[in-house]
């Protein structure tokens, strides 16, 4: 054949690609629904050659960019942030920033290339590619790149980019990358921006901040050797074996803004099925070698997570999950959502009282509703769905395994996850509001505890406010009337606002854009016999004698919140105060033939933001729950064990 | 003499000498009580008169425990300096009585009050030399584990075998603890040494222990690691018995813990008498021990005054 004849092969084969692939995935739905759910602003067709040993990607890819902004758009800005695993990038100087002793390692580099940047009815636009950094003017950061077009798209109008990149895997530092021979396929192509609320929002990629893209469609070929065990979002629809020893797996994905996939030889593979209400769903799940003890118990949690969801927020449309367990020394890919797969995380010692493996996997499975399907921007309202999922990883996984035991039930030792999340919450109480932008926290302390830890804690006292009935209510309904959307922090607020029908503004005002610290205190809490002034008073007798008791609350913090608070008399009497909290404290007196016992704060619990429970309470007559004498033993014994060791050394 | 022999006979001493593990048990509980009393008051300022940690109480609540340990009245962690010193008062007092405990296991009589803080006093000074020869000859030890450990880490990290790097720091563990037992045991021969042949040049006794304890090693470990197996064992199976306590049943915990302190300086003690027991059975001259104090002489009978 000519060469002239070869290239025309070639471009045959370059142009026919797209629709091939289209072709193959016409017969294949990758969701229970006939008509789309989304509003499909992005179809990616996407072909790779995957080089297992080079760990270098070349692809080819063609995105389909539907106008739906409203208005006419010649620039579009597009993510690489596989650039981002560079020393001098944004994201490496972060981590560097919050982590002073972090040292770079050249197996951690990676890089995402345009080789080729190409749009249907203009020509090749490759030299029109710049660099942008908005966030932090960085500019050796190339993590965004912006192309202007000669003309506008028109609203309404498509637009067809076809881009040639070049993919350089590092050693998983981030989510994405490889370790031996297992990959994790990650943030891997050019995804476009998002027209959010007017404008493109296209943020730098940073250490703290996760990711943003439209829904649309996904075809996606992977060539790679025919030994890999292949997983990745949406569902496969087919498998060809190529004359040279590779194979080409093709996946399709609908109504989904993200396409991650991974790659080993080693996979063992179990499959089960989940019965949900619109469908059954396969979860196909690839564990390693040393892990497939415990695929059960990974099945387990998700099939139960998965029930609850479906019954209490909303159905999973999706026809496949994948779950990827990844391997030791890769656990930076773990616990990690991408849509229809996510990342679990273990290692071949975990004991079934530890339960690291069910927080793990209900939280990553979570968030195809938090995230997955309600899109909300993870670089600036992060909390939207690292918190709401923490809130219902609370809920769920106290309905699965027990409220006070859902993270630790073993040797004597528990920990329920509500106490778990306000602990991390009091790792940072006064820094950053639950509103920042993700990437502006004071550091990733600050962002793990407050958007994980504070927004868990904040939606579990709001049940105080406006009761649990309400609050699943709520998130149901914020569920069905925001998924396959971008919903922002106000429609979710509204939305608890509505369903509760409450107004919350006060709440919010101080929760959520506000770093106010809530702390309660009995202050004082005394009787004292009415008649103290007497030279000789008589004797004290119990029922005969009149007291006046005083019980002082103090708010100690600036948060503001209504609270009750109980006071119990040795009689047997009880009063249950209600306090607004406006004021810095209040006093209650009462005159009764009666001593005081105790006064508490929030008897029956619930106000989850109060910062120290400690001085919640006080009794009268000091009474040792065994607490303390406990714990002061359990330190002797420590010491006369430790003591007993370093007489070995005589 | 069978090796049961000496472990039989080096129990009977101890038995006979029972009094200095109920003391060395009792100074031990006071030291660490001394090192826990600013925990206590610091817990009774922020729990006192407080009805919150029930679930401290009642089981062990670990985010509750987390919350507690980082309150600022709390200062959970604040004693740990302290209590370290307290450990470390009890290390000196061993160190003290050490030379008491060999001579009365070789002393066939039972020592007077006196003679034992005597021969307390006389090798304190030799046992702080030799501590030191001690961390010493250790501390390639302790270079080893610290290596052992990286590696395991490291391939637990990096080898496809997730266990490999499990079963390098087993092995280790077993390696290192192999060695650090054969040190003691050198050591502890070259106190009974010192003690039995009256030496003070700690240098020479511990050449001199050197080839004794590794030319006879085989009996010896052996007499060795069978009691400290007997120690672990026994700490194995009280720390299966504890986590099934319930939580709020402290007393029992605690009731059961401070038996196996009990049995564990009850084992160590049993180590130094066997091992007082081995060298006077391979000894070829037994040096004589103290000799019986002499009878205090009667008082003079008072005499009638001679007449005017």
């Amino acid at each position: 054949m000519r060469s002239g004849s070869m290239g025309s092969l070639a471009l045959a084969i370059v142009i026919s690609l797209p629709a091939m692939l289209a072709g193959q995935a016409a017969n294949v739905t990758a969701t229970f629904s006939s008509t789309p759910l989304s509003q499909r602003v992005v179809a990616y067709q996407i072909a790779a050659r995957v080089d297992t040993q080079k760990m270098t990607i070349e692809g080819d890819e063609t995105l389909t960019y539907h106008n739906l902004t409203g208005q006419p758009q010649d620039t579009f800005p597009f993510h690489l942030y596989l650039n981002g695993f560079q020393p001098k990038a944004t994201f490496m100087r972060e981590v560097r920033r919050d982590h002073p002793s972090f040292e770079w390692k050249e197996k951690n580099r990676a890089s995402a290339e345009i080789k080729s940047l190409q749009v249907a009815g203009i020509g090749d636009l490759t030299s029109q590619i710049r660099f942008v950094a908005f966030d932090d003017g960085n500019t050796d950061d190339q993590t965004v790149f912006q192309v202007k077009l000669p003309h506008p798209i028109a609203a309404g109008d498509s637009v067809q980019f076809k881009i040639a990149f070049h993919d350089r895997l590092g050693e998983v530092f981030a989510r994405t990358g490889y370790r031996r021979d297992f990959i994790l396929g990650a943030q891997w192509f050019p995804k476009v921006g998002v027209w959010w609320q007017g404008a493109w929002n296209c943020h730098q990629f940073h250490s703290d901040t996760e990711f943003f893209a439209d829904f649309g469609t996904f075809d996606v070929s992977l060539t790679l050797p025919r030994n890999e065990v292949v997983g990745a979002s949406g569902v496969e629809v087919s498998s060809v074996d190529n004359p040279d020893g590779t194979k080409t797996e093709t996946f399709h994905g609908e109504d989904i803004h993200d396409f991650a996939w991974t790659a080993e030889p080693e996979y063992h593979v179990f499959e089960d099925t989940f019965q949900g209400s619109m469908g059954p769903v396969k979860i196909r799940l690839l564990m390693q070698p040393a892990h497939v003890d415990q695929a059960a118990r990974h099945m387990r949690i998700l099939l139960e997570t998965m029930k609850r969801f479906d019954q209490w927020y909303g159905p999973y449309p999706y026809r496949q999950l994948t779950v990827v367990d990844p391997p030791n020394g890769a656990l930076r890919a773990g616990g990690m959502e991408y849509p229809t797969l996510i990342t679990g995380d273990t290692t071949w010692w975990m004991p079934e009282g530890f339960r690291f493996v069910e927080l793990a996997l209900e939280h990553e499975f979570g968030h195809q509703y938090w995230y997955g399907m309600v899109a909300t921007n993870e670089f600036e309202n992060a909390w939207l769905d690292e918190g709401i999922n923490s809130y219902t990883e609370v809920k769920v996984l106290a309905d699965i395994l027990g409220q006070d035991r859902s993270v630790l039930d073993l040797w004597g030792g528990t920990a329920g996850d509500a106490a778990f999340q306000r602990n991390g919450y009091l790792g940072s109480t006064d820094k950053d509001p639950l509103s920042r932008f993700a990437y502006q926290y004071v550091d990733s302390s600050s962002y793990g505890d407050i958007t994980y830890g504070k927004t868990a804690t904040v939606l579990l006292t709001l049940e105080k406010v406006v009761g649990e009935d309400t609050m699943r209510r709520a998130l149901h309904v914020y569920f069905m009337r925001y998924r396959f959307t971008h919903p922002t922090q106000e429609d979710f607020l509204k939305t608890l606002e509505e369903v509760s029908g409450q107004n919350l503004r006060w709440y919010f005002d101080q929760a959520v854009y506000g770093t106010q610290i809530l702390d309660y205190e009995i202050l004082k809490a005394a009787s004292d016999r009415t008649d103290w002034y007497l030279q000789k008073p008589p004797q004290e007798k119990k029922g005969e004698t009149l007291y006046h008791t005083t019980v002082v609350v103090h708010r100690k913090g600036d948060f503001v919140f209504p609270v009750e608070v109980l006071i119990k008399f040795d009689n047997g009497d009880s009063v249950t105060e209600h306090w607004d909290g406006r004021d810095r404290w209040v006093r209650y007196s009462y005159d009764k033939k009666a001593k005081l016992v105790s006064a508490e704060v929030d008897p029956g619990g619930g106000v989850w933001l109060d910062k120290d429970f400690f001085n919640n309470s006080y009794v009268a007559k000091e009474e040792d729950s065994g607490a303390r004498t406990k714990l002061v033993g359990y330190w002797r014994i420590f010491v006369q064990f430790l003591a007993l060791w370093f007489s070995w050394l005589a | 003499m069978t090796q049961t022999g000496i472990l039989s006979e080096g129990a009977r001493r101890v038995w006979r000498y029972q009094r200095v593990l109920w003391w060395m048990f009792l100074v031990n509980f006071i030291l660490a009580s001394c090192s826990a009393l600013p925990l206590s008051a610091r817990l009774a300022r922020v729990l006192g008169n407080r009805l919150g940690m029930q679930e401290l109480g009642s089981r062990f609540n670990v985010a509750a425990f987390l919350e507690l340990s980082s309150n600022p009245d709390a200062a959970f962690w604040a004693g740990s300096t302290g209590s370290m010193l307290w450990a470390l008062m009890f290390l000196l007092f061993v160190l003290f009585l050490t030379g008491g405990i060999l001579e009365a296991y070789r002393t066939p009589r039972k020592l007077r009050t006196g003679e034992f803080f005597q021969s307390c006093g006389t090798f304190f000074w030799r046992w702080v030399r030799l501590l030191l020869l001690f961390v010493i000859v250790l501390l390639p030890v302790l270079i080893l584990a610290y290596k052992i450990s990286d590696w395991s880490l490291s391939l637990s990290d990096e080898s496809p075998q997730e266990k490999l790097g499990f079963w390098v720091q087993m092995v280790g563990l077993v390696i290192v603890l192999f060695l650090m037992m054969a040190v003691r045991l050198w050591f502890d021969m070259a106190q009974v040494r010192a003690v039995a042949n009256e030496e003070r040049v700690m240098w020479r006794t511990l050449f001199r222990a050197f080839r004794q304890t590794f030319g006879n090693f085989g009996s010896l470990f052996w007499m060795y690691f069978r009691i400290s197996f007997l120690a672990w064992v026994s700490l194995a199976v009280a720390l299966w018995l504890w986590v099934k306590i319930p939580g709020g049943r402290f007393g029992l915990s605690s009731l059961l813990l401070e038996l196996v302190l009990l049995w564990w300086i009850g084992t160590r003690l049993w180590q130094r008498a066997s091992e007082t027991v081995w060298f006077e059975r391979h000894q070829e001259v037994v040096p004589a021990p103290l000799p019986a104090p002499e009878p205090e002489p009667e008082p003079p009978v008072p005499t009638a005054a001679p007449a005017l």
